[in-house]
């Protein structure tokens, strides 16, 4: 009995772990993105709608993914805020005329597949998902 | 009309590079939320509602459409049904404006526009983006919601980098504002009797300010706004009591005159992680003058403030409290003078798209909210009032 327990305990920390590390956000952005790394203060402006430029000048446009384990451990770990109150910041935007919601798309192959042909695209994936044809941008 | 003109050259002039393009680069977007509210009174009726009976009367609907032609160019519209009481049941323009953006230090938006002034003006009708049922009444009354809501005319603003002191976002306005004649302003006038058929308008001009410091999450800031003399016409209708000409309706025409008035805010924010502190302070001052109609002038000398703070329990759950307090010094004595109020407030998302809340004010004073008619034996000097709200947005 004490082995079928360790044997679940075992799985389900195995799970919990992988799940983790498949959620790792990165941040990727179209090759005419001049920067090679980006701010944590210049993403959270960015893709809070409160600039549209990182600090050397490159115009970014930022790109969400509707839910999942990448969003939610990007804006955790980049924005500190969770999806409700992220949303509404939007909404407060959009709502007030001063801003257009960023484009959301539904998987991360999608994500990776719009940030590859836009100019200036940025948005986030998990570590684990194929990313040819973006740059990723380390995080200071 | 000029106002409609201002619209819908704006909206002219941002569509016309729209043409050649197809929808999908257009970047076209359709958003939209609807609240229904329930308000519950212990004492007076509340904001025109029978409130002390239970009241549903409290229902807004906002279609909002938007594009994005080029990078730097946007252009948009809103329209709102309004339902509270005997306010609003009608559909109105929010904002209908263009917006070009040269880069995040200047952009400049015209045509209907809102008014950027104070902590929260612009996103005071915008219920899903906060967690508050009702704003702090005493600087965001929802009777008069509309008419400081927005401006016909331009604002410019942008974002000045400080380097090493943070960050320093500025806005400046001007245009035209109208109060409708059915806004909460009036409501004492029309219940009198004096009505203000085409509500009245008049120019103005501000300027605000806000800090971003090197502090995560610290902002302060400040407006200033300049409304030059309003006017008018009025309607002053008597209906004759007693004697010969009992039940006879006599109508006087006149004019409202509204005094230059200067509105000094002060606001503060403080947000990060869980946590929220805010703080306002506003000053309101001039006179009303009505020309040819018998109230005598009336003078207002208003400070109001509030400060406020909330805590997200879970992912989902969030409460909050906030005390806010308006103080007419040009008001005789008595509760009629003031309005304090303390509010505990709640909201759950129970997913991206539905939202309830739940908010309970404990009032004291009666110098925002309640009008004559629904309160017909007088006004008792402190009420309780509970709100229960549920929304959609998408």
């Amino acid at each position: 009995m004490k082995k079928i327990i360790l044997v679940f305990l075992l799985a389900a920390a195995s799970l919990i772990f992988t799940t983790h590390a498949q959620a790792q956000a990165i941040i990727i952005a179209n090759p005419s993105v001049k920067s090679a790394d980006v701010s944590k203060n210049d993403l959270r402006d960015v893709f809070t709608g409160a600039a549209s430029s990182l600090k050397d000048g490159s115009k970014v446009t930022p790109v969400l993914l509707k839910q999942g384990g990448a969003h939610e451990e990007f804006l955790s770990e980049f924005i500190g805020k969770n999806d409700t109150a992220f949303r509404a910041t939007w909404q407060s935007l959009v709502f007030s005329g001063q801003a257009s919601m960023p484009k959301s798309l539904d998987s991360e192959a999608a994500m990776v597949e719009y940030v590859a042909r836009n100019a200036g695209a940025i948005g986030y994936i998990s570590k684990a998902t194929p990313h040819e044809g973006v740059k990723v941008l380390a995080v200071r | 009309m000029n106002r409609w003109l201002v619209g819908a050259i704006a909206i002219a002039l941002g569509t016309t590079s729209l043409a050649a393009q197809s929808l999908d680069d257009l970047n076209i977007q359709i958003h939209g939320y609807a609240t229904q509210g329930f308000l519950y009174t212990t004492q007076n009726n509340i904001l025109t509602t029978s409130s002390s009976d239970g009241s549903p009367e409290w229902f807004e609907a906002v279609v909002n459409l938007g594009a994005q032609p080029t990078p730097k160019l946007r252009v948009g519209v809103q329209a709102r049904y309004f339902l509270l009481g005997n306010f609003g049941n009608y559909v109105s323009l929010d904002w209908a404006a263009a917006d070009y953006k040269f880069d995040d230090r200047l952009g400049v938006r015209f045509g209907k526009v809102k008014t950027p002034s104070g902590l929260f003006n612009e996103i005071q009708d915008i219920d899903p983006s906060y967690m508050w049922s009702l704003l702090p009444q005493s600087i965001y009354p929802i009777s008069s919601r509309n008419g400081n809501l927005a401006h016909y005319g331009g604002v410019v603003y942008g974002t000045v980098n400080l380097q090493q002191a943070g960050k320093l976002e500025y806005r400046a306005w001007g245009g035209e504002r109208e109060i409708g004649g059915d806004d909460g302003y009036w409501v004492s006038f029309v219940e009198s009797g004096i009505t203000l058929p085409s509500g009245i308008s008049g120019p103005i001009v501000g300027g605000a300010l806000h800090w971003n410091t090197l502090l995560r999450g610290l902002m302060l800031g400040a407006s200033y706004a300049h409304d030059n003399a309003w006017s008018g016409p009025i309607v002053d209708t008597y209906l004759v009591p007693a004697g010969p000409s009992t039940g006879v309706t006599i109508t006087t025409p006149g004019n409202l005159l509204l005094s230059k008035s200067n509105t000094p805010d002060f606001f503060g924010r403080y947000e990060k992680d869980k946590v929220m502190f805010a703080a306002e302070y506003q000053r309101l001052a001039g006179n009303l003058f009505f020309q040819g109609v018998a109230p005598a002038p009336e003078d207002y000398s208003i400070r109001s403030w509030y400060a406020m703070g909330s805590y997200k329990l879970t992912g989902k759950l969030i409460g909050g409290v906030y005390v806010s307090q308006d103080f007419d010094r040009a008001t005789a004595l008595g509760p009629s003078r003031y309005s304090k109020d303390w509010t505990l407030s709640g909201r759950y998302d129970f997913g991206q798209y539905i939202y309830a809340k739940a908010e309970e004010h404990f009032i004291d004073g009666t110098s925002v909210g309640y009008d004559a008619d629904l309160n017909p034996h007088g006004l008792k000097p402190d009420t309780k009032l509970t709100i229960l709200k549920i929304g959609v947005s998408f």
